[in-house]
């Protein structure tokens, strides 16, 4: 690739200031800086502040047949937006508005580069009755690429996976050509992907290898009056699933379903690894912490609501009590860090507690996270964690129960230092160890898969699905620049 | 060996319900004013998630750093520059012009800091920003070539201005009175001495009112902050040194500074970068009238009746920690009303003029102006106070009169 061709046409496109090819620019856009996954190659990096200008790009790029790889915001978190081809990473973040905010059918539109501070930070100052779904990822990274790869939102129960909360997008695909889908291609509105022909299933979940999503509609939700956060603590996980089972059906104005292990939660309170137990159970600490949020209208309803949860924990011998209370009992200054968890709180998500990426002191982490049936969540639980502490790491899990308890995620982290090829060599073996024994379970499958899980995918898709998979690509980007070699295709 | 700390402080903000990590278990206790080597272990703990990019402590979630805002690719924020730093050190990089560019295109205003979750980098990725420009200078590739020239002219003639030093104490009039044995002394500044006159005439007669026995040196220098912020530690430990040595042989047991920079310098970089120890009181003016308001000894006989703003600049603000002593002394002056940025105290904008932005990234140093402006405007406030020359001074140059900008010595003046 000709660099000085291709930049002086891609400065003739977003003007000088913002495209670069110099190394230290280049460097950022080479991996994720967070996983243990390999590090790829940015040639040109470029930040378009219009839908126009993401086309011309692409038509530059095909021009010259250089890959393209959509970024929001210099974040490139799982390592699925890593160029492994090289070529142009077209940063997304100046595209960062929120368009507009629909409070009758409840959506905001916004570019496709807004991030979950800039979304947050415009619906607390102008839409204050009305709330997004939001992660636990940092702030600054991007809300649609977390639709478009099916993030967990703290409204998880009500909405399901952050696709489902998508309402319409309008797309660059890799021909340059600009498409919308859902009633936003007929009409000025984003209610909904019905009843048209649901375009959007062309982008979501394809890792950005067939288009630029530059705007989305993402749903709302009201802001109700009365929320609880209740915590609920069990000495083992295969005493707490149950409960959360059964809760998940159960209605009862439940938002949010998630636990985590203790060791997750050691993570977050920003302990150092070394000076925590490795397996807290061995000190008789419970390793099920359940949190679930409920909301209501009215306060009998609320009332009624946290009762029958109440009860429903005591079938189970578990007592529940509210965030508030359990928190109460911890040093002041500790509240703080479990209290961003809670919206209810006056806080929200997303912050990240960076805390839980650094449990080893060395800035690495990765996981392996997936989908799975709400039946196999203590069981992929217990595979990740034997396997965890048979390589003397510490397990930490979480997991979420979503869409009225019709799936659920489950996710084994694991932290590393990034400065230490050992331990970087040893988190790839546990990882690839845990993900082969979970996947033996039926019906587990990876989210934001790395290229080698995309391969085992493959291998287990039904060869027509898997034609089917490339003709689309193939209409779609002829000529294989969308971050080619990630993605559902692969390499 | 680095020493851990178990000391545990997550100030929890009830009404945001967002925490503010300052210290949590297991936390590195680490030296400061150390160099690259010192801290590389922890640049890698970056992971570039962008939450310092953003004050999210305040409602709005806010943007918080000029640098990034301006610049736009990640290299110009703080999780960019610890990883191109890491980078550097792990010989994934070398040193280039354009590396050296991006780490001066930053006022160190270290708002970014402030975002940040992991306490180490919260707590000291200043130091880094610091040392970096430090190895340009050795590297031959810093300081910028517009803060080169009045480095030259601070060593020549003592400020930076490119003024005569002899000329520097002509805003004193025969009205201002001295006490020629005080041990008290009024550290002027370059900024106030040469640009915003008012504040030194200001401040002068503020003293004067109170019946403080004071004085000016009349051979001040520049404190060297200008060369210091620019990586070129050896020069500014030298004029420290002389500084130092003007003050001894003077009998200096305290001093009171109106610009922030000038404070900065001599209460924290003279003892614990440079090691000079000079065991004189240091107050920046808010401090010094704050304890007389206290003590109920100031009594202000004018009503301003005006709306303000107060900006926090960055050298007390996030620098030092002086947040609430400028505020509790305006809300004294009668007829005034304090109305508050959205973003303020740890999380101010800064105004883009210090790190040697001003002089070397005009185009970054006007938009951080202007921001910061427009941030004012939108508080109703007549007016944007600060205490600090070198932020009035900026604000008044980007202020198509769209909003006064005065320092605190002004209106203090004008309340006595």
């Amino acid at each position: 690739m000709n660099n000085n061709v291709v930049i002086h046409e891609l400065e003739n496109i977003v003007g000088e200031k913002y495209v670069s090819d110099e190394p230290e620019i280049q460097f950022l856009y080479h991996y994720d800086f967070i996983t243990a996954e390999p590090e790829g190659k940015c040639d040109i990096a470029i930040m378009p502040e219009t839908a126009e200008e993401v086309q011309a790009i692409v038509k530059v790029a095909n021009k010259h047949k250089i890959p393209i790889v959509p970024w929001v915001s210099g974040i490139n978190f799982g390592s699925i937006a890593t160029p492994r081809k090289g070529g142009i990473v077209v940063d997304l973040r100046r595209m960062n508005r929120v368009l507009e905010v629909n409070e009758d059918d409840m959506y905001a539109v916004m570019e496709g580069g807004t991030t979950w501070a800039d979304l947050k930070g415009y619906l607390d100052k102008h839409h204050p009755n009305f709330r997004a779904g939001v992660t636990f990822s940092p702030p600054g990274t991007g809300v649609v690429p977390s639709c478009l790869c099916y993030g967990m939102f703290d409204l998880g129960m009500i909405g399901g996976t952050g696709a489902e909360f998508l309402n319409g997008l309008e797309v660059v695909l890799g021909t340059g050509e600009l498409i919308r889908a859902g009633s936003c291609s007929i009409s000025k509105k984003w209610y909904g992907r019905q009843p048209l022909p649901d375009l959007a299933g062309l982008f979501i979940g394809w890792e950005g290898t067939t288009g630029v999503v530059t705007k989305a509609a993402v749903k709302l939700w009201p802001k109700l009056p009365y929320r609880a956060d209740i915590m609920v603590l069990a000495p083992t996980v295969d005493q707490g699933v149950p409960l959360l089972l059964k809760l998940s059906k159960a209605g009862l104005g439940i938002v949010d379903i998630i636990f985590l292990n203790m060791g997750w939660c050691q993570a977050i309170q920003g302990f150092d690894e070394k000076s925590v137990a490795k397996d807290p159970v061995e000190l008789g600490l419970p390793d099920f912490v359940g949190l679930v949020t409920t909301q209501a209208y009215t306060e009998n309803q609320h009332k009624a609501q946290c009762n029958a949860i109440n009860n429903i924990c005591n079938e189970f011998n578990l007592s529940p009590q509210t965030a508030e209370n359990f928190l109460k009992s911890f040093p002041e200054d500790m509240r703080g860090v479990f209290l961003d968890i809670f919206p209810g709180f006056g806080g929200y998500n997303p912050v990240q507690a960076w805390g839980c990426w650094n449990f080893t002191r060395g800035g690495g982490g990765e996981w392996i996270g997936s989908y799975c049936s709400t039946r196999d969540i203590a069981k992929y639980y217990n595979i990740a964690r034997e396997i965890t502490l048979k390589y003397d790491k510490p397990p930490q899990f979480y997991s979420r129960i979503m869409f009225g308890g019709h799936y659920c995620v489950a996710r084994a982290n694991i932290n590393f230092d990034k400065n230490d090829p050992e331990d970087i060599k040893k988190t790839r073996t546990i990882l690839k160890e845990i993900f082969d024994a979970v996947h033996k379970l039926d019906g587990v499958v990876m989210y934001k898969p790395p290229l080698w899980v995309v391969e085992h995918h493959k291998s287990k898709t039904l060869p027509a699905t898997t034609e089917l998979i490339k003709k689309i690509k193939k209409l779609l980007d002829p000529n294989n620049i969308m971050n080619p070699g990630q993605g559902i295709e692969g390499d | 060996m680095i020493d851990i700390s178990n000391k545990r402080e997550i100030k929890f903000l009830k009404e945001k319900g967002i925490s503010r990590i300052m210290h949590v278990p297991d936390q590195q206790i680490l030296d400061r004013h150390k160099g690259l080597e010192y801290y590389k272990d922890i640049l890698y703990q970056c992971g570039k998630c962008g939450t310092c990019r953003t004050a999210y402590h305040e409602d709005g979630w806010p943007r918080i750093c000029p640098s990034g805002e301006f610049g736009k690719f990640e290299a110009y924020y703080l999780g960019g520059k610890n990883l191109l730093t890491w980078g550097l050190k792990s010989d994934h990089l070398k040193w280039t012009e354009n590396l050296a560019k991006i780490f001066y295109q930053c006022s160190v205003c270290l708002a970014c800091t402030q975002q940040c979750q992991i306490p180490e980098i919260h707590h000291y990725a200043g130091e880094w920003l610091m040392a970096m420009r430090e190895e340009a200078v050795k590297q031959g590739l810093g300081p910028m070539p517009e803060q080169k020239k009045y480095s030259e002219h601070v060593i020549k003639e003592f400020n930076p201005y490119m003024e005569i030093h002899k000329n520097r104490t002509n805003w004193i009039s025969s009205n201002i009175k001295q006490a020629p044995d005080a041990k008290l002394v009024y550290f002027v500044g370059c900024t106030t001495s040469y640009r915003e006159q008012n504040v030194a005439i200001a401040t002068a007669e503020i003293l004067n009112s109170l019946n403080v026995d004071f004085r000016i040196l009349t051979d001040e220098h520049c404190c060297g902050s200008p060369i210091y912020m620019t990586g070129q530690t050896d020069k500014a430990k030298e004029i420290a040194e002389g500084n130092i040595e003007l003050f001894r042989s003077q009998g200096i047991e305290k001093i009171i500074t109106s610009c922030a920079g000038c404070y900065r310098m001599l209460k924290e970089t003279y003892p614990k970068k440079f090691g000079l120890d000079h065991g004189i009181e240091v107050l920046h003016l808010p401090e010094f009238l704050q304890e007389k308001v206290n003590n109920n000894e100031i009594k202000f006989n004018n009503s301003l009746d005006m709306k303000i703003t107060y900006h926090d600049p960055c050298h007390i603000g996030r620098h030092m920690g002086i947040y609430e002593p400028p505020r509790e002394v305006l809300k004294n002056l009668p007829g005034i009303e304090l109305v508050e940025m959205e973003r303020n105290r740890q999380n101010a904008w800064c105004c883009g003029s210090g790190g040697g932005v001003r002089s070397a990234f005009k185009d970054l140093s006007s938009f951080a102006a202007h921001e910061r402006i427009e941030e004012a405007k939108e508080t109703g406030a007549r007016a944007l106070v600060s205490c600090c020359p070198f932020c009035l001074n900026q604000f008044k140059t980007n202020n198509k009169d769209e909003i006064q900008a005065i320092d605190l010595s002004e209106l203090v003046r004008k309340a006595l």
